[in-house]
């Protein structure tokens, strides 16, 4: 039993290092984190080679102009991109595009991973139906669906018009609904994989507590499924919002940026200027505001994603 | 917070313990994807693609051999490895013990591949070209000059005085020769010989005998002509009205311009007025027209030797005849064909050029025309025995004379891939979408003014 002569102490104050200064480190977790750097550096010189090497050469080169592309321009290239009226349009269609792949990456995904998660006989082949065009090149996937939506020559119209049906011609009066419609069902199996280990993380003591409260399955969905696929929902968002910004196949393959300027997705643009044009200088700049886009639109989501994130 | 949960931590957390927050986030080599790993992996995809679309196609392979081993490089048409050419090719090997890769491509990946190389300056060592590079790539250097070869061998192998005028001057650059034309072709119309005389109709020879015979011609699956997707055969209409591209006299695009939009126009209600041929489409496959003709779907279209093979071989029994051009306000078609050049950075020029003067041999020439239809430059090929008497080329031999360029000096506006692409634009918003004629000309003159002041 403790008597006021063995009256616990106050422990002694822990001083804190203060602020903007960093604490000192031990011997070890200095050695430790000389391994760490000396592990991580093949990966650093890659990425330093191959990612950040390039990007600041593309820096570079975005203040150049010319066919040699060895005239200094200043920031001439950034401010010509936005006065010039088939930029502008290319980065109207890539939004549209980026826009309606991320919603259908997210509503197709969601909504197929639950059906999937019924425990249904045969889901497994499903699954791997569905998987099979994501693993297929967008080249082979672009050129079949080429052949198939041809309207005078694909498949498509000779079956519609062997039925008695009106035949279509999407390819040249819709062609970005074209190519958002090809895009998802190349992708949508996989945004569906990554819904179900959503889906799979969710415990069922969750349905059980709402069913005993009495929730349809429509409101376990709404209260439970949703909200808990949050972060899921994120990152799907996030990288359809990347892919779809930098969607270069699907014009390059089915469409070639028309009719006219119908389909002309950004990075389907850039490639034309750099290397039909030789206008590498004004390429890169575009290049650059792209990727200033996309970082802006992946931090935008992010804040918007952890405000909504959830917990129970 | 851990933003890490197990199933048993969550079944604690029912039973009464405090909160923790729940996530289903995606993991990555078991680890929970944080936030901030999440915006590294977005930001290195960002940064990837619009960087990788800047690659190349096509797999590297050691260039510049000088003789005595090493590997010849060259870039070749994927549809022009004919066997006489795979004989000097071999000839080529055994004389000066190198060997020869001919990497094929389409054009436009081989444009793609090109490029690459010239800003990375690891070129190959001779460029089947197709017909409108040699100029441009003069103009910024990237070609050399052959003109200290031809001052030396130009008398032994013909040249210039054996080569059509046109063929010479459209590689020719400030009175220096680039290029050497290697094939010489026009585009002519052919028509389906049984429908045509099933029909009564004598092959047309103006615009508004080939508008009867179309309309006369399309019923049913059969459509009386097809226009193809691609926007150069639209330059044979173009020129038939007198147009050009580009006048390097007044720096204007398009002119005449009431003429080139009649010409336009006349394209566009073939297929939105008239509807005597589809809608062409937005694709890389310049075979379309010529797989209409031989699945016989369309009595007529315009073409060249490029496609015969194609017919051939799709219909061998295919009845056709090839007529003369059409007369608009004149009798015109376009001039086409490809060069042999050679990078300004080849590594052995010499060997280069000993391959060009192998593969525009007149021996050579007459033994690929023989395999293929294909038309050569050489006034002297055009008098061969094997010549005169190919029904498939004779034609053509007779259309060479009135053949001619649409884009003479585009190139030294440095701009000709942009305004390239603003004509195709002007092309498929007319044909494909069916754009009035003012509208797309007044959308295409903005263009090319925003384009000719950067």
């Amino acid at each position: 039993m403790a008597t006021s002569a063995e009256a616990p102490q106050r422990p002694e104050p822990v001083e804190l290092p203060k602020r903007g200064k960093r604490a000192k480190r031990s011997p070890i977790a200095r050695r430790q984190a000389r391994t760490a750097y000396v592990f991580l550096a093949p990966a650093l010189v890659f990425f330093a080679i191959f990612f950040y090497y390039p990007i600041a050469d593309i820096l570079n080169t975005s203040m150049l102009t010319g066919q040699r592309t060895d005239e200094f321009a200043g920031m001439d290239n950034y401010t010509n991109a936005f006065e010039d009226p088939q930029a502008r349009n290319a980065f109207k269609v890539t939004l549209q595009f980026a826009v309606a792949t991320t919603v259908g990456a997210i509503v197709l995904g969601m909504g197929l991973a639950v059906l999937i998660n019924q425990k249904l006989r045969g889901s497994l082949a499903f699954k791997l139906a569905l998987l099979v065009p994501y693993l297929t090149s967008i080249a082979v996937v672009g050129l079949m669906w080429r052949n198939i939506l041809d309207p005078e020559l694909g498949i498509l119209n000779r079956i519609l018009s062997d039925t008695g049906l009106p035949t279509q011609e999407w390819l040249n009066t819709h062609p970005v609904a074209t190519i958002v419609a090809v895009t998802l069902w190349m992708t949508t199996g996989y945004t569906m994989i990554l819904f179900l280990a959503g889906l799979q993380g969710i415990p069922d003591v969750y349905y059980e507590a709402a069913k005993v409260d009495g929730a349809n399955r429509w409101q376990q969905f709404r209260r439970i499924t949703v909200p808990l696929l949050t972060p899921t929902t994120l990152f799907v968002s996030v990288m359809a919002v990347i892919t779809g910004l930098q969607a270069f196949g699907q014009a390059y393959i089915i469409t070639r940026g028309g009719p006219g300027e119908a389909s002309d997705l950004f990075v389907f643009h850039i490639y034309e200027l750099a290397f039909r044009s030789r206008n590498f200088g004004y390429a890169s700049a575009l290049s650059v505001l792209l990727l200033l886009v996309i970082v802006a639109f992946t931090l935008v989501q992010l804040r918007i994603g952890r405000k909504r994130e959830v917990q129970y | 917070m851990n933003e890490r949960v197990s199933d048993e931590r969550v079944t604690n957390r029912m039973h009464g313990e405090r909160s923790t927050r729940m996530s289903a986030r995606p993991a990555i080599n078991g680890q929970w994807m944080t936030r901030r790993r999440m915006l590294g992996v977005a930001g290195g995809a960002a940064a990837a693609l619009p960087l990788a679309a800047c690659g190349s196609g096509a797999p590297e392979a050691e260039s510049g051999g000088g003789g005595g081993g090493g590997t010849f490089l060259a870039y070749w048409n994927n549809a022009h490895e004919y066997e006489a050419y795979k004989d000097v090719v071999a000839q080529f090997e055994k004389d000066h013990g190198v060997t020869v890769e001919l990497q094929k491509f389409q054009w436009e990946d081989l444009r793609t591949k090109l490029v690459s190389d010239f800003q990375s300056g690891n070129v190959p060592d001779v460029v089947e070209e197709p017909g409108s590079w040699v100029q441009e790539f003069a103009l910024s250097e990237d070609a050399l000059s052959l003109q200290k070869y031809i001052d030396k061998d130009g008398a032994k192998i013909g040249f210039p005085d054996d080569w059509l005028d046109v063929a010479v001057s459209d590689n020719t650059h400030e009175g220096q020769v680039y290029g050497i034309q290697m094939h010489y072709t026009c585009t002519l119309l052919f028509y389906n010989r049984k429908m045509l005389d099933e029909a009564g109709i004598e092959p047309p020879a103006t615009w508004d005998d080939f508008l009867a015979a179309a309309q006369e011609l399309s019923s049913g699956d059969v459509s009386g002509t097809v226009l193809n997707d691609n926007l150069s055969y639209s330059y044979p209409w173009m020129l038939q009205n007198g147009v050009h591209e580009y006048d390097a006299d007044s720096g204007e695009l398009l002119q005449p311009r009431a003429a080139a939009m009649e010409a336009m126009q006349f394209q566009r209600d073939l297929v939105h007025r008239h509807k005597v041929s589809p809608k062409p489409t937005t694709s890389l496959d310049v075979t379309r027209a010529a797989k209409f003709f031989a699945a016989e779907r369309t009595a007529m279209i315009l073409t060249g030797p490029w496609d015969i093979p194609i017919i051939k071989e799709s219909n061998p029994d295919l009845e056709y005849g090839i007529a003369p051009a059409l007369k608009g306000k004149r009798q015109a078609t376009v001039a086409g064909g490809t060069t042999l050049f050679v990078p300004a950075k080849a590594k052995s020029p010499d060997l280069s050029w000993d391959f060009i003067k192998r593969i525009t041999a007149l021996k050579t020439e007459t033994a690929a025309t023989e395999e293929s239809s294909m038309l050569m430059p050489r006034k002297s090929w055009a008098k061969e025995s094997a010549v005169q008497e190919n029904p498939d080329v004779k034609p053509f031999t007779e259309g060479l004379p009135y053949a001619e360029e649409f884009r003479t000096g585009i190139y030294t506006t440095g701009k000709a891939g942009e305004l390239e692409d603003i004509y195709k634009t002007l092309y498929e918003s007319m044909l494909i979408e069916g754009a009035d004629a003012e509208e797309a000309f007044a959308a295409y003159d903005d263009a090319a003014k925003n384009i000719l002041k950067g």
